[in-house]
Formats: C-alpha cells, structure tokens, sequence
C-alpha cells in the first residue's frame, strides 16, 4: 500500500444557487479500500461523485488523485488518469452495440489503442468477466435493467482504473441479481482495485464495504467501519428519520435488558440496516 | 440629447412591440421545447388578416385584432394538434425543420395571395402624434405598446389563475405528472400554440398599422423572437417583456449610433453574447423542459 | 475467382461503390447537354454540403442551423482575394477552405459548449451577424452590391472554368467529402462522434475529450463548406450577401441529410440528389408553387420518415416491419 492515497478530497464542496449540495467534505482513500457511501435521498452522494469524476466543477475544496491536484478538470482527463464510474440512470450510446460500447472505453481509455480489432477483442474479455459476452452483438437498449447496469459496469471497466466510484449499479436490481455483482465488486477488491460504492442497497454496502462514509445534507456525518457507523444513532436518525431513531433506541434499550437477564441468547444490536431492510425494502 | 432620448422613446415603444412578438415563441419553447421556425410567419399573417379585414369590411385594425386572434388561435390549434403533436417527442432537428415547412408554406402562400409587396395598415390616428418636451410619441405606437404590455400582463394572469393556464404551465414543467394528474398533453399543447399564434397575430396587425410589413420579413421576426426569448428566459412572459424592451433599446440605440446595418449585427451579437455568459436568460429560471445543459 | 464475403463487402463495398459511382460520374458528363451538366453539378454541389454538414449535424449529433455562414465565408474570401490580390482561383481556393475552418475553430469553441436548441440557433445568429458584417464591410466585400470576380482578360488569374469545368470541380469535392465520411465514420475518431452524439456526458467519462472533438469536427465541417461556397463563387461570377448567406442553403442540407438518413455516409448521398431533382422538377413544372411544394414535401418526409430512409430501411429490414406510421408512432405525443 503506498502512503500517497489513491484518492484524496480537501474541502470538497459545491453550491447551486443558495443550496449547498455538497459541503466541506474531506476524506482519504487509500489504495486497496473499498469505502462504501450512504445517505437520504438528496445527501449529495452522486453530486460527490460527479465532483470528483469531473461532472461538475467544485466551487470550494480540492481533488488530489495520487496526489496530483485535479480540482475542475475535465470528465477525460480524469478518466486518463484511470479513474472510472459508472451512472446511476445508465448511459449506453444507443447507436453501438454492447461491445462497441465497451470499444470506446478501450480506445480512449488511458491505454488508448488506435486498432479497432484490439479494442473489440478487450471489450469481449471485459463483457466476459461481467457476464455480458454473449450479448455482444445487440443493440443496448434490447438489455434488461440487470444487464444495462452490467454494461456500465464494463464500459468503466474499459478504462482500467485504479479507482472505481459505482453510482448505485444495483439499484432497481432483483434479490437474485445483486449476488453476481457483490462477487464482481469482490473479484476486483481482490486485485487491489480501490472502489467507491454508493448504494441504497445496505446489504451490499455491508458485504463489500471496508469503511463507510455518510453524507447528510452535503456534509460528512461520519466515516467509519460499517457495523460501528450503521448503529450508530445520528447516522440512524440522519437516514431514517427520528421515528426509527426513537425506535431503534427503544429496541437498543429492551436489547439491554434482555442481556441483563440470564437469558442465554442475546439479541443483536439493532442497526440501520436491520431497520431499513425490515421497514423500506432493499430498495427504498 | 434630444435626439436620444427620441431614440430612447421609440426604442421602448417598440420594445413593448416586439414583447409581444415574442411572447408566445417564448411560451411555446418554454412548455413544449419546440424552437418554432414558422412563428414569425404567424406574425406576418396577423397583419395580412388584419390588413385584410381593414380593406373589404374597413374594420379598424385594433378593433379587428380580436378577430385575427381568434382566426390564428383556431389555426394555431390546428397546426399543433394534427402537425406538430406528431413529432414532437423526435430529436430537435425534427421540429426545426417540419416547423421550417412550415413557414416555407405559408411564407410562400402569402406571397402568391397577397404578392409580396409591402403593405401597411392605414388609420387616421397611428400618425398623430403628442409631443413631449420635444419629444415626439406617435399615438398608434404608443396604443400598440400600452395594449402590448396589457396583453402580456394579462396573459401572466391568465397563466397563474385560471386552469387552462395552470394545465398549460404544469404541462411545461413536468408533462409526465401532468398526464397523471388528468391533463390531456395533446389539447393542452394545441391551446398553447393556439395562444402563441394568437397572440403573435396580434402583434402582427399592431406591426401593420405601426409600418409596413411583407411575406418574406417573416424570418426577421423568428429571429428577433429567439433572441427576446432567450433574453428574458424561457417561456417567462415578464421574461420576454425584459428581452423585448431591451431589444428595442438596442436596435433604437444602435440606428443612432451606428452607420449602415450594423445595427443588424448587434442584436446577433447580444444573441450569442447572452448565450455564452447567462444562457438561462436574464430574468429568472428556465423552464425543465427547455432547461440548458452547458 | 474470389468470393466476396460479407466482411469483405462490408469493408470494401462502400469504397467500389464510391468508386463506381465517381467514374459514372465522369462518363454522364459526356452525355449531357449544357443545361444538364449544370443542373448535374448543382446536385453535386449539395451532395457534397449535406455531406460536410452531416459530419457535425449527423455523426456528432450537434445541429448547426448557421453552417452556410462556411459557405458564404469561403465564396466571400475567394471572391476578394481573386479580386483585389488577383489569386489563382486554385490557390484561393484551398485557403478559403482554410479559413472557413479556422473561423469554425474561433466559434466552435465558446457555441460548442451549448446543447440542443441553443446552439442550432446560436450558430444561426453567427451566420447572421456575420452576413451584416460582410455587408458593412463595403470596401472589401462590395457591400450589399455584390462584388464580381474577374474571369477575363489581364485581371483574371485563372479563366472562367465554363460548365464542364465546374462540374468536375463540384464532382471532386463531393468525392473528397465522402472520402473524408468514409475514413472518418470507420476510425477511432468516428466512434467519438457518434459517442458524443448519443451521450455527451458518458462519453466525457470514457475519456473522449469532447471539446476536442467537436471543435476538430466542425472545422473540418467547415473546411468542406467552405471549398463549396469558394467554387460556388467563382461559378457565379458575381455574388450578393443575401444569396451567399442565405439560411435557405443550411436548411437545405439539413433537409436533405434528415431525409437520407443522419449519420451514415450513403444517407446525405441520397437525400441531396433526390431533393435536388426533385426541387429542380418542380421548378420547371410548377414555378409559382414550387416552394410552396417544397415546404409540404418538407413537412410529410419529416413526419413519415423521421429517422432517415436510410436508416428506416436498416431498421426496417432488422424488424420486418416496413410501416411508415411506426414511424410516427415513434415520435408523436
């Protein structure tokens, strides 16, 4: 592990207008860690993303990638510098097929190739290892949600990042469909792939997730590993509101007591995620 | 001075004017994001409505403007709702160019009724003029900016109080929640271009009496409307009064500054000036539909 | 005796056509009489500006209703550098392509970064704005007047090229833009437009320097536009702002490439000879009405063919499903 993080905000802010979408964020990212991102709706996670990844110019704050300073530059000049994501709504170029999708990646990635026969050849290789190959040839739009977002996945893919920020790549997704993309995410973890996932998806933040960040109204609320910041009662309040909080401290306390009593079996820790599976769906 | 400030009131009256030119491309780009090419071309036949209802019946021409409104609402309703309802979800160039047909058409077919000589409307008042402090302020361009500025007014009451305007301005913002909510899209979209031809018939007669007016200055007008629109935001109607008043000041400022056409220059010139620096217009927020990503 | 397969017709194919097609070309001539090889140049003359505004308009997805501001820019610079510095009208007219295309850089790169709408017409005021300009500037440009081009005598460095001429030079750069189609639509640029064009923004993040590509793809747009407007000046011998910048010849192009079929090469091929012949049918037949026609055949093809019969025929083929009202289906509220 280099000491230099692999990704490293000072700062980080933007405003549109009055509002404060994200707010003062700094955060370090070593090489090799996975960090995971959660917060309500309207928490400035994809706004975070769309700062770091170029998308949009901060207006406070700074964007080191290995050190270097890449605060404002461009989308392409990010993705040169092997950093890739993917995009919460997809967005396939409708015209290619499946892999010419991935082709374009190869070609204007930071190994940019000049020969098409090349670039086709890794895009299969990159269809294969998400699970898309034998859909090579059709036209984007005939996918399904599950394959749409496999396909995002593999034209960031394309890039061969060092650093990954996934734009919840499971949302919409079916229970059976997100196990193949946790083995993926897991895969890449093993090569030493830094990633950044934001996710509505608790079970999968906390499979794959070494540290957990949490925004709340553009600002970082808490960064942690994952049990410790899903008990905790801000985050819990700051997620699902003060009823759940109120709830979850009533739960906690009857926990308590039942560890008190001699009863052989303890009740687990109530946590955000057991509430927020139990109470909004895995996809709330 | 004097002369400026002559300048200064005549470019204000014909600001007023040119708002009213412009109001309904604004509404009509702001609600449906269609860029209609063949707006100026409504304006044009308002004036030859009005000019014809002057000459056979001798109807006054600001009298006759409720008739030219009517008669271009009904053709403004039709045009929408069995044209431009039809492609109006296809990529932009789609509706540039069948709105382009469009005026090709009727341009085309105003020249071969009513050839394309200038005409103007004639009364025996728009002449006169009161004069203040040296200052002249003809009578028929002052009654055409006083009832422009109602019109537009009216129109923002219209819009904010009744419930076709409501319709119209949900429509605008989100079409899709404005289906669910019970709003049939297709008619809604029909009255808006209906209005916008409305009252772009208006503006026109009001230009007749003003001046003088043929088929082929139609582009002029489209043109001059985008750049109000684009001014004053889109689909704001106070928006389009700003851009009109402010490219009536440019253009009144401009002749009186600047030898040969370059005053043609300038308003192309604040165009591209006000897209690169605050292409959401000068007065307040665009709409979503219409909404730039830059 | 070797068999053509499908990748090889895929490869090859369009360029025999191509091939084909140019020495077709070039053998018509001898059989027309003098009307005609005009009429056949002008057809070659919008072949090769639908062609040049597909590049921008059709492959790269950005619509510029102020392309024939290239056109009136190269005729005008021809014509004056022919005039006043008396050039060769083949050393004039290489720069005047030049300098369209460097023009197209200085615009390109502030217009470029408007979407939709706002760039159709914010390209539409440059070429506006600019036409008042070249009135204003009388001195040089001859104003609202015109300015003519010397063909003969001590003045004219190079003699009128007469009919035939013109239509081998109208034929030749309707070759160089479909050549110039050609490579570009199958290299590794050509996927950068077309990404552009179908998701500005997920291109950026494949590590497509959009602001680059776009700006090079307008100023080759230009460069195309420009040699048209530069030989269509010469061919005219004298020229008015009004008819070099008249919006009319975008629109035409735009017409004709909606109506082939929008980023593909053979498309803009098919639509400026059909719409030509078509135009210049009617204008013999029906001169009063003829624009009028016009505007309504305008008006059906876009409504009935929406994407381009090019397009609508491979689309078509893939769904067997000819309908034209799937078309408007597709479009309509």
């Amino acid at each position: 592990m280099s000491a230099v993080p692999v990704l490293e905000t000072r700062g980080l802010g933007i405003r549109f207008g009055g509002l404060k979408a994200v707010d003062d964020v700094s955060l370090s990212v070593p090489e090799g860690l996975t960090l995971g991102v959660i917060g309500p709706n309207g928490a400035g996670k994809s706004t975070f993303i769309n700062l770091v990844t170029g998308h949009l110019k901060p207006t406070s704050g700074t964007v080191l990638v290995d050190g270097r300073d890449l605060t404002g530059v461009k989308p392409w000049v990010i993705a040169k510098a092997r950093v890739a994501r993917t995009f919460q709504i997809v967005k396939p170029f409708r015209g290619m097929t499946v892999r010419e999708n991935v082709a374009v990646g190869v070609l204007y990635g930071p190994d940019g190739t000049g020969r098409m026969s090349t670039a086709l050849k890794q895009a299969d290789e990159i269809l294969a290892e998400v699970g898309i190959f034998e859909l090579g040839d059709r036209p984007p739009g005939e996918l399904s949600v599950a394959d749409a977002r496999r396909l995002e996945f593999a034209k960031a893919l394309a890039l061969k990042p060092r650093l990954l920020l996934l734009d919840e790549v499971m949302a919409g997704l079916r229970p059976g469909e997100i196990e193949p993309s946790l083995q993926l995410i897991r895969d890449l973890k093993a090569r030493g792939m830094t990633i950044i996932v934001v996710e509505h998806v608790m079970k999968a933040i906390l499979a794959v997730s070494d540290e957990v960040l949490v925004l709340n109204a553009g600002q970082r609320l808490m960064l942690g590993p994952p049990r410790e910041v899903l008990s905790d009662p801000q985050v819990i309040e700051a997620y699902l509101g003060h009823k759940y909080a109120t709830r979850a401290a009533q739960l906690s306390e009857a926990a308590s007591a039942a560890l008190a009593a001699p009863t052989p079996t303890p009740t687990p820790t109530p946590n955000a995620v057991d509430i927020a599976e139990e109470e909004v769906g895995p996809d709330a | 001075m004097t002369g400026f400030l002559q300048a200064t009131v005549y470019g204000l009256l014909q600001g007023g004017l040119l708002a009213l030119v412009a109001v309904g491309f604004s509404l009509v780009w702001g609600v449906m994001n269609v860029v209609n090419l063949s707006h100026g071309a409504f304006v044009v036949l308002g004036a030859y409505v009005g000019w014809q209802l002057n000459t056979s019946l001798g109807l006054d021409p600001f009298l006759g403007m409720v008739i030219v409104a009517l008669v271009l609402f009904c053709i403004g309703y039709a045009v929408q709702r069995f044209l431009i309802n039809l492609v109006v979800n296809g990529p932009i160039f789609i509706t540039l160019l069948l709105t382009f047909g469009l005026e090709l058409l009727l341009v085309q077919g105003m020249n071969i009724v009513f050839t394309a000589n200038y005409q103007s409307i004639p009364t025996s008042y728009a002449g006169n003029a009161i004069v203040l402090g040296g200052i002249q302020v003809p009578l028929g361009r002052l009654l055409a900016f006083l009832l422009a500025v109602g019109i537009t007014v009216l129109l923002v009451k219209v819009m904010a109080n009744t419930r076709i305007g409501m319709s119209i301005m949900a429509t605008g913002m989100d079409r899709g929640a404005a289906r669910l909510m019970g709003i049939r899209a297709r008619h809604v979209y029909a009255l808006t271009f209906g209005i916008a031809t409305a009252l772009a018939g208006m503006a026109g007669t009001m230009v007749g009496t003003v001046g003088t007016f043929n088929p082929a200055a139609a582009g002029g007008f489209t043109l001059l409307s985008f750049v109000i629109a684009v001014l004053g935001g889109l689909g704001n109607m106070y928006g389009a009064m700003v851009g009109g008043l402010l490219m009536g000041l440019v253009q009144a400022w401009g002749g009186y500054y600047l030898s040969g056409t370059w005053v043609n220059a300038l308003a192309f010139l604040v165009l591209v000036i006000v897209l690169m620096f605050r292409p959401s217009g000068l007065v307040g927020k665009a709409f979503y539909a219409a909404r730039v990503e830059v | 005796m070797a068999t053509v397969t499908p990748a090889l017709w895929r490869r090859w194919g369009p360029w025999a056509l191509g091939l084909v097609g140019a020495l077709a070309a070039l053998g018509l001539q001898t059989q027309l009489y003098t009307g005609q090889v005009r009429t056949v140049a002008t057809i070659f003359m919008f072949v090769a500006l639908a062609l040049s505004w597909n590049l921008i308009g059709g492959y790269t997805g950005y619509a510029s209703f102020g392309q024939v501001v290239f056109f009136g820019l190269g005729g005008y610079f021809a014509a004056v550098t022919m005039t006043h510095l008396h050039w060769s009208f083949w050393v004039a007219l290489p720069l005047a392509g030049l300098a369209a295309a460097a023009y197209a850089v200085v615009i390109g790169i502030p217009l470029l970064r408007l979407r939709g709408h706002y760039f159709a017409i914010a390209t539409l005021g440059v070429a506006e704005g600019t036409r008042e300009v070249v009135i204003n500037l009388d001195g040089l440009t001859g104003g609202g007047g015109g300015i003519t081009v010397p063909t003969v005598g001590a003045a004219a460095a190079t003699k009128y090229l007469g009919n035939d001429g013109f239509y081998l030079v109208y034929l030749a750069l309707a070759v160089l833009a479909l050549l110039i189609t050609g490579l570009v639509s199958r290299s590794k640029f050509g996927f950068a437009m077309r990404a552009i064009h179908q998701d500005e923004d997920a291109a950026a993040a494949v590590g497509i320097n959009t602001t680059r590509t776009k700006v090079l793809t307008f100023a080759l747009s230009g460069l195309l536009t420009g040699l048209v407007g530069a030989t269509y000046a010469f061919q005219q011998v004298t020229i008015y702002p009004e008819r070099l910048f008249d919006v009319e010849i975008t629109v035409l192009m735009v017409v004709m490439v909606v109506i082939g079929g929008s980023g593909t090469v053979l498309g803009p091929i098919i639509g400026a000879v059909a719409l030509q012949f078509l135009s210049e049918w009617l204008r013999q037949n029906y001169t009063t009405v003829h624009t009028l026609l016009l505007g309504i055949i305008i008006i059906i093809a876009v409504i009935l063919l929406p994407q381009g019969l090019v397009n609508y025929l491979r689309e078509a083929r893939r769904n067997g499903d000819y309908s034209l009202l799937a078309n408007v289906r597709r479009y309509r509220l």
